[in-house]
Parts: structure tokens; C-alpha cells; sequence
């Protein structure tokens, strides 16, 4: 099954983007070091919402929450009990793919923006209650200080570890896009009608796609205490679960690295503007409009358009 | 649980629920004619509560309160009115996410613009002095002012049906909910329909933010939460329905107050746990969607 | 092989279907005649569990589907096309067939193994027997209004039916593609032993290819029988084909 990937065309230059990421700690400061990892980790988060949303056609708009569940309670876990480490690793992705299966068993049963609207405010549920259990989560003061072993705990390890991690989950996400489970996702994406008349379960595809998602979400959220050894609550806020959708609209929903090149832009424009002003939401907000008006496609998509003026007609046919 | 206690709460909840139907009826009906849920409808509420409070205070006085009251969802049905005829208007052929993000984008920037021009402080409106002070109901005694809440939110609902099934173009954007191809072929202009069912809705966001003032302190913040419940409330309610805002508003806002009773910490528990069981009942809201 | 008994559809107070019957042997070509808005796709629709009936019965083989959703419908054995094209306009056409063949071998699941090295000879094949091997790789949105219907056909064929239910099949169709169509149709069900149920306003194609007809009106059935029964039944020549 590996040989699908090997085959590809981009495989070669994807090699030689990958060493290079490698090879980069070692020249460049520490802040950029951890303003990569960090582009890494939303990648991740950004990819896996990408499944479900530019690849399912669900409106995934609190995925934000899976990040944070996955994140609490490897960062529980550790704080909280003896467990060693890796099993808070594990523990992260599943349980945030257990909420996503629950959630997502509410959502599957409303179609498109209501599917959205019922997202939002059942993710909420989870952040309100991680916001006032105070005793148990920490509340606004989040976690600190999760204990992270000592093969980790240096910058350019979790670097490493957080690129080994991710290009792992690139692999395994760009084979479940291949597989015929991707290929029915799309299909029902395109036309939901249509494939329950071929005789697919077309609910079930979906909770599985989210599952997945989720899971993928969860093990963003893991990465993220590896790099930070904190969490907070406002990972859980769908004001993040919406940046995240941006970074998927911006880069481009329809292609598959696109929501890499969103949340790097996402991520370094943020940390740029923060040395400014503290008015991010506002600048985030006048982005949204401009990609609205002006990059429907998003930046992967516009340079589709470009490139591959063939296609040009099915490119139009997502517009729509 | 004593039952004054009971009784008390179950009229706060009621009062509360008010609040909401004014806030989601706006919703809902943009949500009918529009198609799209409009996310900065909490951000349009949480400018009428600052607005008040900023009325409010420079009018003083004890007719400040009621100008304010006038004025403040007036200055954001502006507001809506400006966004709408300048950006939103362009994006009406285009799918409904894109329509659903701009709004998200508008909550956005209203938000870091509220906090521009009124900060991070709590604020806070007392109510005017005719409303003060408590009455005894059913053995509970009620604040004054949830008490003409409680009168003001069926005015509110009769003065909507009343635009809806009586005045020409509230017949018209009751029929674009239904059918907005048919209406396009009678000759309405269907952008302008959009834009006074907008502003109109808009401008309910504003009176509910205008009305809750003196019972909360006026925080940034206040459009999130509000958002998320007036979601549920109308998903529970039935999408586009407006005698469904009310049910979902009264279910949602009772069921809150009445949480208090049972478990302080985690009342925000109880509404979900309500609206979770009508989901499983019943998928689609508890009345007929109009779509 | 399908038995539909006196089903009742009705949307509010509109009964858009209102006792139709209907009843399909195995390999028979059935059509379904009727005037515009006499029910005749709310019917397929009912059948396919696309609407839920309100009452009567729909039975397939020996079992009453109604009230099924769609998918395990489709999994008995009834594909169908519709009347508006209602295809994967992003997808290209090879995997608009790909995606109802993997459907049909209860593959659409499979998460490790390319897609695209699976079910290549059977999606071949439905590609080849509607003559659309040249066309695989162009993206179905890009295709003709008349070779869309014909995809439309081809994915209703991926899932392997034994009863192909096509809603008006060459709507919107020039003269010649509908003949070519109907040719195709034809060849289809001897090819592969497929019971067919179609609605067509053409009455030439329907009295020329079909072996027997039902005629609906108003949501109920006038009539079912051969195509010189039907031609000769009073009710239908004053109801419909306008005989005085």
C-alpha cells in the first residue's frame, strides 16, 4: 500500500522538503524553531478538519474542541496519575475520537449548516464544563508544567518529534483519501443524494469520517502539550475551531497539503501581528472577508486555476 | 427544595426566557428568509447592551433608561443596515458557507471593536426606578423587572406576527422564506427583501441586548455565550419558525434556572441535557421548519 | 418481481400519489405513462425510499421494502437514475462508476488499500457496454447534458441491479441521442438480464419498447396492461391520449 505513495510525482521534492525541515534547527534561532513546530502541530489540526469539511463537505465547526480534549487529558493524564507518558499519547487521540463519535453522532442527522450550528454549541458543552470544573481541569488557569520525559524536553527534540509525528499522519491521511473509504467520502460530499441511491450508509461514512478526524485532532492536541507542556481552555473555543476552518478555506479545501500553506500563514501572520497589537480577531476578521471576496478557492486553488487552465471548468464547478 | 424557592427561580427562568425568544425570533428570521445563521447576531446584541449603557448614562436620569431603550437597538439596526448594504449584499449569489463565514467575520470584528471603544471593564445599567424593587408572586418574590420582561416578550411576539401576516412586506419575506424563486419572478426586488429581513432581525438582536442590561453586568464575551443558545433554541425549535424560538427559549430558559436548584456549578449542564432529549425525539426541532 | 399495492404519498394536503399500483415480472420493460404532475417520479421515489410511503405496500421479491432508507434498498437490488442529473460533477466519470461498484461490493469501508487498483475490470466493463471507455478520465461536470444522463444510467448500473428504475432516461434529450438512448436501454437489459421500470413522455420510444405500460393520473393508476391494451382502453384514450 505504500507503493501509492512512492509513486507519486511530488514524492522526490516531498523527500527534499522533509530534509531540509530536518537539517533547519541547527541554523536557525530557537524562536523560529518553535514557531515552525508550532506551524506543524495547527497543520495537523488544520489537516485533520480538512478531511471531514473540504474532503467530507460537513461543516465541522467546532473541531477546535477534539484539539483541546486530546490535548487535556494526555496533560491530565500526566499531571494527575503515574501513567507513563506514552499512554497518555494514546489516550489523547481516542478519547477525543470518542467525544467526536458522540458529537458526531447528534450532528450526522442534520444536513449542512444545522449540522454546523448543532456543532458549535454541543462543542461549547465540553468547553463550559472544562472552563467551570475547576478543581478537576483548572479552569482559566489551565494546566502547567505537564512533565514531559527528559528525551523530549529540549526544543529541537519535540521539534523532531512533532515533524516524524506529522509527516506519519500526512501518509496515513493521504492513503485514507486514496482508499475507496476517501473516494465514497468525496462522493458523498459532491452528492449525499445520490450515493444513498448506490446504496451507501450515507450517516455512518460520515460518523466514521469524523471519528477519524477527530482522532487526527486529538493527536494535534498531544503534540501541542509535547511542544508547550500546557494547555489551556481556549483551545476549546470555537473562536479557535473557526481560525482552524479558515486555514482551511485559505488554503485551499479542495487539495490536499492546501490547509498546510493556511495554517502557516495562519500562524506566522499572528505571531507577526501580535508584536503590534493585541487586536488579532479584528485583522483575523478583515482576512476572512478579503479570502470571501477574493480567494474563494483559497491560495492552493487560485494557483490550480493557474497552472492547469484544463481543469479550469471543474474548478468553476466548486464555486458554485 | 422549598417551594418559593421553586417558583421563584421557575420565574427568573421564565423572564430569562424572554430575553432569549426577542434575541432568537431575530435569529430565526433571518435564519427563514436569509437561509443563513447569523453568527454575529450575539456581537449585534452585545453592541445593544453597551450602547444602552453608554445611552443610558448620558441621558441620566430616570428617562435615560427608556430612550436608551429606544435608541440603542436603532443605532444597531444602523449598524446592520451598513454591513449589509456594503459587503453582504454582494455575496447573496454565492453558496451559503460563504455567507456563513462573513458573518462569523463580522463577529470578529465587532468583537476587538467592541472592546475598542468600551474596553474590558464589567458594566453595568440599574434599572429605571419605576421597575425597582420586588413583587410577591405565587409566594415568591420577583424582581420588577423580570416581571415586565415577562409582559414584554409576548408584546414582542404578537407586534411580530403581526409584521409577518399583516404588512405587505413581511408577507413577502414570509413567502421568500418559502419559495425565494417565486417571489423573484413577481417582480420584488429579492437583494432589498434580504436586506429588511436582515436588519429587522438585527435589530431584535439589539433589543434583547438592550432589555437584559440591568439584570447582568455588560462584559465582552456576552455575544459568545448568547450565540451558542440562540443556536440550540432555535434547532430545537424548528429552523425559521418563530412560535419555535418561543418553545426553545422557554425550555432552554427554564431549564437553566431550574439547574440552579440542583447543581449551582453546572447549570449550563441542564439546557443541553433538555436539548439533547428533544434531538433524540425529534431530529428535526419540535415545529415544522418552514424549509 | 416488484408489486406496488395502492401506496398513498401525500406532501400537506397535496396527494401527489394517491393509490397507484403497479406490477413488474423479472426481464419485463415496464413503463409508467401519466401527464406532468400525475405522480409518476414521486412514485420512483417512494419505491427507491427516497419519500416514505404513507401507506400501502411495496414489495420486491417477496419482501415489503417500504419505509427502508434508500441505501438498503439499493442494497436489494433496485439502482436507479433520475430525471434531473444527479451525478459526482467533481469526481471524473471512472470513479462516478467506481464509487457505486465498491458500494455494491460493501467495499466503500476499505481504509488502507488504494482505491485506485480496485474494482478496475468491473468498472471497465459498465464503461465499455455504455461506450464511455474513451471518456473515463474527463470530469463528469465537463461532460454533455446527454452523455450526463448516460452516466447517470452507468453509475445505477455499478450497483449490479436486478431491477433499473430510470426516470425519464433521455429528458431533455435531441431526437437522435434518445433514440440512441433507448437503443442503448434495450441493450442493456438483454446484456444483462435486468428488469427495467421507466418514465418517458416520448410515446413512440414507450409503445415501441416497453412490454407493458401503467398509466397514471392524478396520483392514481388507470391502468396497467400491454401496450394494445393500453392503446385501446377507453379511460385512457379520454384521460390522456385525448380521444374523444
Amino acid at each position: 500500500m505504500f507503493n501509492e505513495v512512492i509513486r507519486l510525482k511530488w514524492f522526490g521534492p516531498s523527500i527534499v522538503i522533509f530534509l531540509v525541515l530536518f537539517i533547519l534547527p541547527s541554523f536557525i534561532p530557537r524562536f523560529y524553531t518553535y514557531i515552525l513546530a508550532l506551524i506543524y502541530v495547527t497543520s495537523l489540526l488544520a489537516m485533520s478538519l480538512n478531511l471531514v469539511v473540504g474532503h467530507g463537505g460537513m461543516f465541522q465547526f467546532h473541531h477546535g474542541v477534539f484539539y483541546g480534549v486530546g490535548a487535556y487529558t494526555v496533560a491530565l493524564m500526566l499531571t494527575k496519575t503515574s501513567l507513563p507518558m506514552w499512554t497518555g499519547f494514546i489516550a489523547g487521540p481516542i478519547v477525543a475520537a470518542i467525544i467526536g463519535f458522540i458529537i458526531g453522532w447528534f450532528c450526522v442527522r442534520l444536513t449542512r449548516l444545522y449540522f454546523g450550528m448543532l456543532q458549535i454549541s454541543l462543542g461549547s458543552l465540553i468547553w463550559a464544563i472544562v472552563l467551570r470544573w475547576y478543581s478537576f481541569t483548572g479552569g482559566d488557569d489551565g494546566i502547567h508544567g505537564v512533565p514531559i520525559a527528559p528525551f523530549l524536553s529540549s526544543l529541537n527534540s519535540s521539534y523532531y518529534f512533532i515533524l516524524i509525528v506529522l509527516v506519519i499522519c500526512l501518509i496515513v491521511m493521504y492513503l485514507i483519501l486514496k482508499s475507496p473509504f476517501g473516494n465514497t467520502l468525496q462522493a458523498i460530499r459532491d452528492n449525499p443524494q445520490r450515493c444513498e441511491a448506490i446504496g451507501i450508509n450515507v450517516r455512518r461514512h460520515q460518523l466514521i469520517a469524523i471519528v477519524i478526524a477527530t482522532f487526527f485532532g486529538g493527536l494535534a492536541g498531544v503534540l501541542f502539550v509535547v511542544l508547550e507542556r500546557s494547555v489551556f481552555t481556549d483551545m476549546l473555543f470555537w473562536v479557535l475551531s473557526l481560525e482552524i476552518f479558515i486555514m482551511c478555506l485559505l488554503g485551499g479545501w479542495f487539495t490536499f497539503v492546501g490547509p498546510i500553506f493556511g495554517a502557516a500563514i495562519i500562524v506566522a501572520l499572528r505571531t507577526f501581528v501580535s508584536i503590534f497589537t493585541e487586536y488579532w480577531t479584528l485583522i483575523l476578521g478583515v482576512i476572512l472577508i478579503l479570502i470571501i471576496f477574493f480567494l474563494p478557492e483559497g491560495v492552493m486553488g487560485y494557483f490550480q486555476e493557474i497552472f492547469k487552465p484544463r481543469t479550469k471548468e471543474t474548478v468553476k464547478e466548486g464555486t458554485k | 427544595m422549598d417551594f418559593s424557592a421553586f417558583s421563584s427561580q421557575f420565574l427568573v427562568g421564565l423572564s430569562r426566557a424572554m430575553i432569549l425568544f426577542v434575541v432568537c425570533a431575530g435569529l430565526s428570521f433571518v435564519l427563514g428568509v436569509l437561509r443563513v445563521p447569523n453568527i454575529a447576531h450575539g456581537s449585534l446584541y452585545m453592541i445593544g447592551a453597551f450602547a444602552t449603557f453608554t445611552l443610558s448614562k448620558l441621558i441620566g436620569g430616570s428617562a435615560g433608561f427608556w430612550i436608551a431603550l429606544i435608541l440603542a437597538p436603532l443605532l444597531v439596526a444602523l449598524i446592520s443596515l451598513i454591513a449589509e448594504r456594503a459587503l453582504f449584499c454582494h455575496l447573496y449569489q454565492r453558496e451559503h458557507l460563504m455567507l456563513l463565514l462573513f458573518t462569523f467575520a463580522l463577529m470578529l470584528i465587532i468583537g476587538d471593536l467592541v472592546k475598542i471603544v468600551w474596553g474590558a471593564e464589567y458594566r453595568s445599567v440599574s434599572a429605571p426606578p419605576l421597575l425597582k424593587g420586588t413583587v410577591s408572586l405565587f409566594g415568591a418574590s420577583l424582581p420588577r423587572y423580570n416581571l415586565f420582561l415577562i409582559i414584554i416578550g409576548p408584546l414582542v411576539a404578537i407586534a411580530l406576527w403581526l409584521f409577518t401576516n399583516k404588512t405587505k412586506i413581511g408577507k413577502i419575506s414570509r413567502a421568500a422564506a418559502v419559495d425565494r424563486e417565486m417571489v423573484g419572478v413577481l417582480g420584488i426586488n429579492v437583494s432589498w427583501v434580504f436586506a429588511v429581513a436582515f436588519v429587522i432581525g438585527c435589530y431584535l438582536a439589539g433589543v434583547g441586548g438592550a432589555l437584559i442590561t440591568p439584570t447582568v453586568s455588560i462584559t465582552l464575551g456576552m455575544d459568545h455565550s448568547l450565540i451558542i443558545e440562540a443556536f440550540l433554541i432555535v434547532i430545537i425549535g424548528g429552523l425559521g419558525n418563530m412560535w419555535g424560538a418561543l418553545v426553545g427559549s422557554l425550555i432552554f430558559g427554564v431549564t437553566q434556572s431550574l439547574g440552579v436548584l440542583i447543581w449551582p456549578q453546572f447549570t449550563i449542564v441542564f439546557p443541553y441535557v433538555a436539548v439533547v432529549v428533544v434531538l433524540l425525539l425529534r431530529p428535526k426541532g419540535l415545529l415544522k421548519a418552514v424549509w | 418481481m416488484l408489486q406496488v399495492e395502492t401506496v398513498v404519498k401525500s406532501f400537506d394536503d397535496f396527494k401527489a400519489v394517491n393509490g397507484a399500483s403497479l406490477s413488474v415480472g423479472k426481464g419485463e420493460i415496464v413503463a409508467v405513462i401519466g401527464p406532468n404532475g400525475a405522480g409518476k417520479t414521486t412514485l420512483f421515489n417512494v419505491i427507491t425510499g427516497l419519500l416514505r410511503r404513507d401507506s400501502g405496500k411495496i414489495i420486491f421479491k417477496g419482501e415489503d421494502i417500504g419505509g427502508l432508507p434508500p441505501y438498503e434498498i439499493c442494497k436489494k437490488g433496485i439502482a436507479r437514475s433520475f430525471q434531473i442529473v444527479n451525478i459526482f460533477p467533481r469526481l471524473t466519470v471512472f470513479r462516478n462508476v467506481q464509487v457505486a461498484v465498491l458500494s455494491q461490493q460493501r467495499r466503500s469501508n476499505t481504509l488502507f488499500r488504494p482505491a485506485s487498483s480496485m474494482v478496475l475490470n468491473e468498472t471497465n466493463n459498465i464503461l465499455e457496454s455504455v461506450g464511455f471507455l474513451d471518456k473515463a478520465h474527463s470530469i463528469a461536470g465537463s461532460l454533455s447534458h446527454g452523455d450526463q444522463k448516460i452516466l447517470e444510467i452507468a453509475i445505477a448500473l455499478g450497483n449490479e441491479p436486478e431491477l433499473l428504475i430510470l426516470d425519464e432516461p433521455t429528458a431533455g434529450m435531441s431526437p437522435e441521442e434518445t433514440s440512441a438512448t433507448m437503443e442503448l436501454v434495450k441493450r442493456l437489459a438483454q446484456m444483462r438480464g435486468l428488469t427495467i421500470l421507466f418514465c418517458e413522455h416520448d410515446m413512440d420510444i414507450v409503445f415501441s419498447v416497453a412490454q407493458s405500460i401503467m398509466v397514471m393520473h392524478q396520483g392514481r393508476t388507470l391502468v396497467q396492461g400491454k401496450p394494445e391494451e393500453v392503446r385501446n382502453n377507453p379511460f385512457v384514450q379520454e384521460a390522456y391520449l385525448g380521444v374523444e
